[in-house]
């Protein structure tokens, strides 16, 4: 009796779409088992309960689904007990939300087919939203569906940083396709909806699909701060936060004039050094380290070509 | 030390043939070659950081950005030439300052950028034209002032391109997170401006050919002055030297190989089924081994038990066959042994493929045919990494790219064999009398090297004569 139900609700708004094409209605059916399966661990995701083996032992472990709820919808979860040592007849279980058992939920599940199969339909709108578990009394074997709205994932855990007068682009996305995105500034603990229209200057915003950009122009340092993208579904907004960090043109300047600083004094030391060695040397040769004096070299060295070797002068000459 | 023995060489004979101080002043020019090594290459293999922002920023596709560094390499193996012919004309000092600031210019005005257009123009012309103002005259620079050590010299001085590469990565991330990309570049533009400094430091060894050549030479007319400064500047007279055009397509064949590992490991490693982690190891071991097979080769080639072009045969023979066998590792423990392996001979490689070429040219030419060198390389590298990406969409794997690449390099190595003097035990014999006017001390300058060098020849089976011009103290 469920089942109809269930597929009738999920698949209701699909189903408008399709009814022409008797392919298409044999896809749309396909579909719909998909995503009960999707809602569901049905005996398919089994190598999820073979690890129970383990578990039946004495030892808890959770094993957790998550599960993108978009709008508010009759939930079936259903959960597939197998390889329980003892095999008896019928095991009891119940159902708990957020950790606290919901009232009048336990059931006695008969075995079939080596199996134990306990379900349970859920109303969920967006108060309901939170972790259901279903917990089997005998052998505390649970599982835990998560039910939320999608999450976005990819948040930076380093703030923006950008320049006063420069511009920047904040960027969220998803998995699902939104009704629609706002954005907000954080003063505190308040929230301040970015209103395009009434500031279309110093922003803008661009959405596409399960994505949305928002270009802050003329960025000063007020502009600083936190800044909140919503993806407002039909149960409840999904909501993520970036930090931006305006900086001053004078941030970077402080360790680039320190370095500039550095290699100028270097060069000057070098240079220097090498001039003060040049005296040592000047008496008996002609300098040609020095690049400065290069002009004189020629003269000074046909000097100190005689002063170190008269021979060979002399047989040059001599030729 | 230094001076005595420069004194006595340069006034025996008028061509400028200075005896190489092996020592001393020359390791502070080693220093330098691996300041600026590190702070040219390095810096471009770290960039990568950098345009993930771009991307970001600009909302150009990767490709695009990507057009940064192959603007700036392009630009500092095509001006190698004119960075020689500079350094032949105004010594090698003033280049190398000028390229450090101009690498410095670069980055600064990249931070100012409002397009792709003018990070094209900025990062990658003006910076590329700096970075080749300064790595040919250095290396030309530590190549003079060493003759017997110089394949470790340049073996260490290479060293700093493994070793930036480890540091400039985590440090870039920390700029670029601390100061968006444009305080970044700013800082970077600052670290550049250190090139500078190492310009300053490489004292000249004399002076620069072509001032000495004109000197020694009379000219009637100016304007033939001007053409022969060009000519003898760029050391165009090598384009009819059969070891230099030799040498120059091996190189070339070289090229196109080498690099295709660096491109393509990690996504081989992806392709055939290990993780990011394990990808990311194998370079890193590769990286390492890399920086060991540098100094190593350099150490061992200047003990003297081989002739170098028989040295860098062996080595890229082998780095041949470990490309080939890239493919061949399937299992982890494999591919790690033969990235050690193609580690170890890439890196061993590059300090030869440099230190030879004063055994095939001469001292003199040695800066000309540096630059010559990389431009004509530089068509191998063009060629080689979209050929093998070719190849890859091609055949859907990365098999026949790594063996493409091995046979470039082994191709390579069949060239220099047929270097001349290659099958011979001694290396070629001292330059005769130059064909320039000179001096009449230059007949005497000739012989009188001629005996210094044959005496101090080593008393082994193969007396190794690699590099006759210099004398050793």
């Amino acid at each position: 009796m469920p089942r109809p139900r269930r597929a009738q609700h999920c698949c209701r708004e699909t189903a408008l779409f399709s009814m022409a094409n008797v392919r298409h209605l044999i896809l749309l059916l396909l579909y719909c088992d998909g995503m009960n399966t999707e809602t569901t661990p049905s005996p398919p995701s089994d190598p999820v309960f073979t690890t129970r083996k383990a578990v039946s032992k004495g030892q808890n472990q959770v094993i957790t689904e998550e599960l993108a709820i978009l709008t508010p919808q009759n939930i079936e979860l259903l959960c597939n007990l197998t390889d329980i040592p003892n095999n008896p007849p019928n095991i009891t279980g119940y159902w708990a939300k957020d950790g606290q058992e919901i009232e009048n939920s336990e059931e006695t599940v008969n075995r079939i087919n080596e199996q134990y199969v306990l379900k349970k339909t859920f109303s969920i709108q967006a108060r309901d939203l939170g972790n259901y578990s279903c917990i089997f009394r005998e052998n505390k074997a649970q599982v835990t569906f998560v039910l939320d709205v999608p999450v976005i994932k990819d948040k930076r855990d380093k703030p923006v940083v950008s320049y006063t007068r420069d511009s920047v682009v904040l960027e969220c996305k998803l998995k699902y396709t939104p009704n629609t995105w706002n954005w907000y500034k954080a003063n505190n603990t308040e929230k301040e909806l970015i209103n395009v229209t009434a500031n279309p200057l110093n922003y803008k915003i661009f959405n596409n699909g399960n994505r949305t950009k928002l270009t802050i122009l003329n960025l000063s340092e007020e502009h600083s701060g936190k800044y909140i993208c919503s993806a407002v579904f039909d149960i409840k907004p999904s909501e993520s936060y970036i930090e931006l960090k305006v900086l001053s043109y004078t941030e970077p300047l402080k360790p680039f004039i320190a370095i500039v600083v550095e290699v100028i004094v270097l060069v000057t030391l070098i240079l220097l050094w090498e001039k003060c060695s040049k005296p040592q040397h000047d008496s008996s040769s002609a300098g040609e380290n020095d690049v400065c004096s290069e002009q004189t070299t020629k003269l000074t060295r046909d000097e100190s070509n005689g002063v170190e070797n008269n021979t060979a002068r002399r047989r040059k000459l001599d030729d | 030390m230094m001076e005595k023995p420069k004194k006595t060489q340069e006034e025996e004979q008028s061509p400028p043939q200075i005896a190489a101080p092996d020592g001393g002043w020359g390791w502070v020019v080693v220093g330098s070659l691996f300041f600026s090594s590190a702070l040219v290459f390095g810096l471009i293999r770290s960039l990568g950081v950098f345009f993930v922002e771009f991307v970001q920023y600009f909302g150009e596709s990767a490709q695009a950005v990507s057009w940064i560094t192959s603007i700036g390499l392009a630009m500092q193996q095509l001006l190698s030439p004119i960075a020689a012919a500079a350094s032949n004309v105004f010594g090698t000092r003033p280049v190398v300052m000028l390229g450090g600031f101009l690498s410095g210019l670069g980055f600064i005005l990249a931070s100012q950028a409002t397009s792709l257009l003018h990070l094209y123009l900025t990062m990658g012309l003006i910076s590329g034209i700096g970075w080749a103002l300064i790595f040919t005259p250095t290396v030309a620079s530590v190549m003079q002032y060493f003759a017997v050590r110089r394949s470790l010299a340049m073996g260490l001085g290479f060293t700093g391109i493994g070793l930036s590469s480890f540091a400039f990565s985590p440090l870039f991330q920390y700029l670029v997170e601390a100061y968006a990309w444009r305080g970044a570049l700013l800082v970077l533009g600052g670290l550049s401006f250190n090139m500078i400094a190492c310009g300053a430091v490489i004292r000249p060894l004399g002076k620069p050919n072509v001032v000495l050549k004109t000197e020694n030479s009379s000219k009637l007319n100016k304007c033939s002055s001007l053409l022969s400064r060009i000519y003898e500047g760029f050391e165009l007279s090598l384009l009819s030297h059969r070891g230099f055009l030799t040498y120059s397509i091996a190189l070339t064949f070289f090229n196109a190989g080498y690099f295709i590992p660096y491109v393509h490991l990690v996504a081989h490693s992806h392709h055939i089924g290990f993780t990011e982690y394990q990808a990311a190891a194998v370079i890193s071991v590769t990286g390492v081994v890399d920086i060991l097979g540098r100094v190593a080769s350099g150490w061992f080639s200047d003990l003297g038990k081989m002739r170098m072009p028989h040295m860098l045969v062996v080595w890229t023979g082998l780095l041949g066959l470990s490309l080939m066998l890239i493919p061949a590792a399937v299992v982890y423990s494999g591919l790690i042994v033969v990235s050690l392996m193609y580690g170890f001979c890439a890196g061993a490689m590059t300090p030869l493929a440099f230190a030879v070429v004063p055994e095939i040219v001469g001292m003199e030419r040695m800066l000309g045919a540096l630059g010559l060198l990389q431009l004509i390389e530089s068509v191998g590298g063009l060629l080689g990494a979209p050929l093998s990406g070719w190849l890859k969409d091609h055949t859907g794997t990365y098999t026949v790219s790594f063996i493409a690449a091995g046979s470039f390099l082994v191709l390579g190595t069949l060239v220099t064999m047929t270097l001349p003097y290659f099958w011979s035990c001694m290396g070629p014999p001292p330059p005769s009398p130059p064909k320039r006017k000179s001096q009449d001390g230059s007949i005497e300058g000739g012989l009188l090297t001629q005996t210094l060098s044959s005496n101090s020849a080593p008393d082994t089976l193969c007396p190794l004569n690699d590099i006759p011009y210099s004398d050793k103290e």
